[in-house]
C-alpha cells in the first residue's frame, strides 16, 4: 500500500490535478498568439509556472487536436513559432471553461 | 552556445524521427528566447556554471523528449489484469505438466540425480518461453484492439459490451457453504488433469496403480500368479476416463466463463448420478467375479477357495461403496430441494 505522507503522493495528486487546469490556462492564454517561451512567461507572471518539458510538448498536441493553428515567424531576428486559439479551438475552449466554472462551482460548494 | 547545441543534440535521439527538425527548431528557438532573457537580466552572459545549472533545471533530453513521443505500450491497462491472470494460469500449467511429465520420463527411464537436475534446469527457459509466447500473444491482441479503437474513435466503449451480455449473478446460496475460490477451482482443475493424465498412462504403465506388484500378474514361473482381473475392469476403466474428461470439461467451461464459484445445482446432482454408473457397472459384473482364474481347469482347486474369498470382500466393498454413493447423492437432492425452499420462501416474505 501506498504510504500517504509520501511527497511522490502529493506530487501524483498535485500533477493530475495540474494536468486538465493547464490546458485550459493555454488555451485561454493563446486567445493572444504567443510563442513557446512567451506563452510560459506569460503564464508564469499569472502565477501558473509550467516546465519547458511540460509546455511544449502540449502545444504541439493541442495542434494535433486541432485546438491550435500555429507559423513559424521572424521575431526579433530568430524564427518562431507562433501559436494561436483554432475556430475548433475557440469553441472547444468556451465548452471547457464553462464545464471547469460548473465543477468549480460544485467543488466550492463541497468544500 | 555550445552547450545549448549539445543538450539539442541529444534530445534530439529520443524523438520520433518524422518531427525531429520541427521540434529541435522550436525548442532552440524557446531556450535562445529564454537565454536571452537572462543574460538581459544579468547584463553579461552566462558563465558555463550558470549556463549547465539552468539546462540542468528545464530537464534531462529523454525527459523533455519523452512528452513529444505518443504514449506506447505493449499491453495496455485495459487487457493487463486479463495478461497477467492468464500468465500465471500458464506459469501454473507448465509447471505442472513439466513436473509430472519429468516424473514420468524419469521413472520410466533410467532414474538418477542428473535426470533431475536437467528437469529442473530446464524450468525457467521453459517459463521465459511460454511467457514470451503469452506476451507476444497479448500485444497482438492489444495491437488489434487499439486499432480497431482508432477505426471507431467515435463509440469507443459503446459497441464492446452490452449489459445484457453479463454473465448471470452466481448463487452464492450453496447450501450454507463458502462459495468456491478461483484458486480452489483451478487446483481442482488441474488435479483433474492430472488424474486424466494417471488414468490414460495405468493400461502402458500398470505400476502406477499397482506399484511392484504390477509385475506379479504377468510373472512367469514359479511366481507365476494364477488370477487375472476380470473384462468388467476395462468397461469401468473407460466409465471412469469419460467421466473424468466430463467433469474437466466442465470445470474448465467455468474457468473460462468465470461461473466457478457456485456449480450449478443440477450438476452436482448428474455427477453424483454420473459416479454410480462405474459401480453398477461393477456390481452387474457376470457371477459376481471381478477376479479370475488364468486356468479354471488348473487352479480351480488349488485356488478356488481364495479366488471366491476375494470376490466376495470386493463384493462387500462394492456394495459399500454403492451405498455411500447413493446416501450422498440423496443427501445432495435433500440440500438443494431445501435451499430451494427457503429461497422461496424468503421471495414471498
Amino acid at each position: 500500500m501506498t504510504d500517504s505522507s509520501d511527497p511522490r503522493t502529493f506530487d501524483n495528486l498535485r500533477l493530475e490535478l495540474r494536468r486538465g487546469c493547464l490546458v485550459l490556462a493555454v488555451l485561454a492564454a493563446l486567445r493572444q498568439e504567443h510563442h513557446g517561451y512567451a506563452l510560459r512567461k506569460a503564464l508564469a507572471e499569472r502565477g501558473l509556472e509550467i516546465e519547458e518539458s511540460t509546455l511544449y510538448p502540449l502545444l504541439r498536441r493541442l495542434e494535433t487536436q486541432g485546438l491550435l493553428a500555429s507559423e513559424w515567424r521572424e521575431e526579433g531576428k530568430r524564427n518562431k513559432r507562433f501559436y494561436r486559439l483554432s475556430a475548433a479551438g475557440k469553441k472547444i475552449f468556451a465548452q471547457l471553461l464553462q464545464e471547469w466554472q460548473a465543477i468549480n462551482a460544485s467543488v466550492q460548494n463541497i468544500l | 552556445m555550445e552547450l545549448i547545441e549539445r543538450y539539442l543534440q541529444a534530445v534530439r535521439k529520443h524523438l520520433p524521427w518524422k518531427r525531429q527538425d520541427d521540434i529541435i527548431a522550436e525548442l532552440r528557438a524557446n531556450l535562445e528566447s529564454q537565454l536571452e532573457d537572462k543574460e538581459a537580466e544579468l547584463g553579461r552572459p552566462l558563465t558555463a556554471g550558470e549556463a549547465e545549472a539552468w539546462l540542468q533545471q528545464i530537464g534531462s533530453p529523454r525527459r523533455m523528449a519523452a512528452p513529444y513521443c505518443p504514449q506506447r505500450y505493449l499491453i495496455g491497462p485495459t487487457l493487463y489484469p486479463v495478461f497477467w491472470l492468464v500468465m500465471l494460469t500458464v506459469f501454473l500449467w507448465v509447471m505442472i505438466i513439466h513436473v509430472f511429465g519429468s516424473a514420468v520420463q524419469i521413472a520410466t527411464g533410467s532414474p538418477s540425480w542428473s535426470a533431475v537436475l536437467d528437469a529442473v534446469r530446464s524450468v525457467p527457459s521453459m517459463l521465459l518461453m511460454n511467457g514470451a509466447w503469452v506476451v507476444l500473444i497479448f500485444a497482438v491482441i492489444e495491437f488489434a484492439v487499439h486499432a480497431r479503437s482508432k477505426s471507431n474513435a467515435s463509440a469507443p466503449d459503446s459497441s464492446d459490451w452490452s449489459p445484457s451480455d453479463l454473465p448471470p449473478v452466481q448463487n452464492e446460496s450453496t447450501g450454507g457453504q463458502k462459495p468456491r475460490s478461483y484458486a480452489c477451482a483451478m487446483v481442482e482443475t488441474m488435479f483433474g488433469v492430472l488424474f486424466l493424465v494417471w488414468l490414460l498412462l495405468l493400461p502402458k504403465y500398470p505400476y502406477l496403480l499397482l506399484g511392484p506388484g504390477a509385475a506379479f500378474p504377468h510373472s512367469s514361473g514359479a511366481n507365476v500368479s494364477p488370477f487375472r482381473l476380470a473384462p468388467v475392469w476395462s468397461q469401468v476403466y473407460w466409465c471412469v476416463l469419460v467421466l473424468n474428461l466430463i467433469q474437466l470439461g466442465w470445470n474448465c467451461r467455468d474457468l473460462l466463463c468465470g461461473a466457478w464459484r457456485a456449480p450449478k445445482p443440477s450438476r452436482r446432482i448428474a455427477l453424483s448420478v454420473l459416479g454410480l454408473v462405474p459401480l453398477g457397472l461393477l456390481l452387474a459384473a457376470r457371477d459376481r467375479s471381478w477376479v479370475t482364474l488364468k486356468d479354471p481347469a488348473l487352479d480351480g482347486a488349488r485356488y478356488g477357495a481364495a479366488l471366491d474369498a476375494i470376490n466376495h470382500a470386493l463384493y462387500v466393498v462394492f456394495v459399500i461403496l454403492c451405498t455411500i454413493f447413493v446416501l450422498r447423492l440423496v443427501w445432495i437432492i435433500g440440500r438443494i430441494c431445501l435451499d430451494s425452499f427457503r429461497r422461496r420462501a424468503a421471495a414471498q416474505q
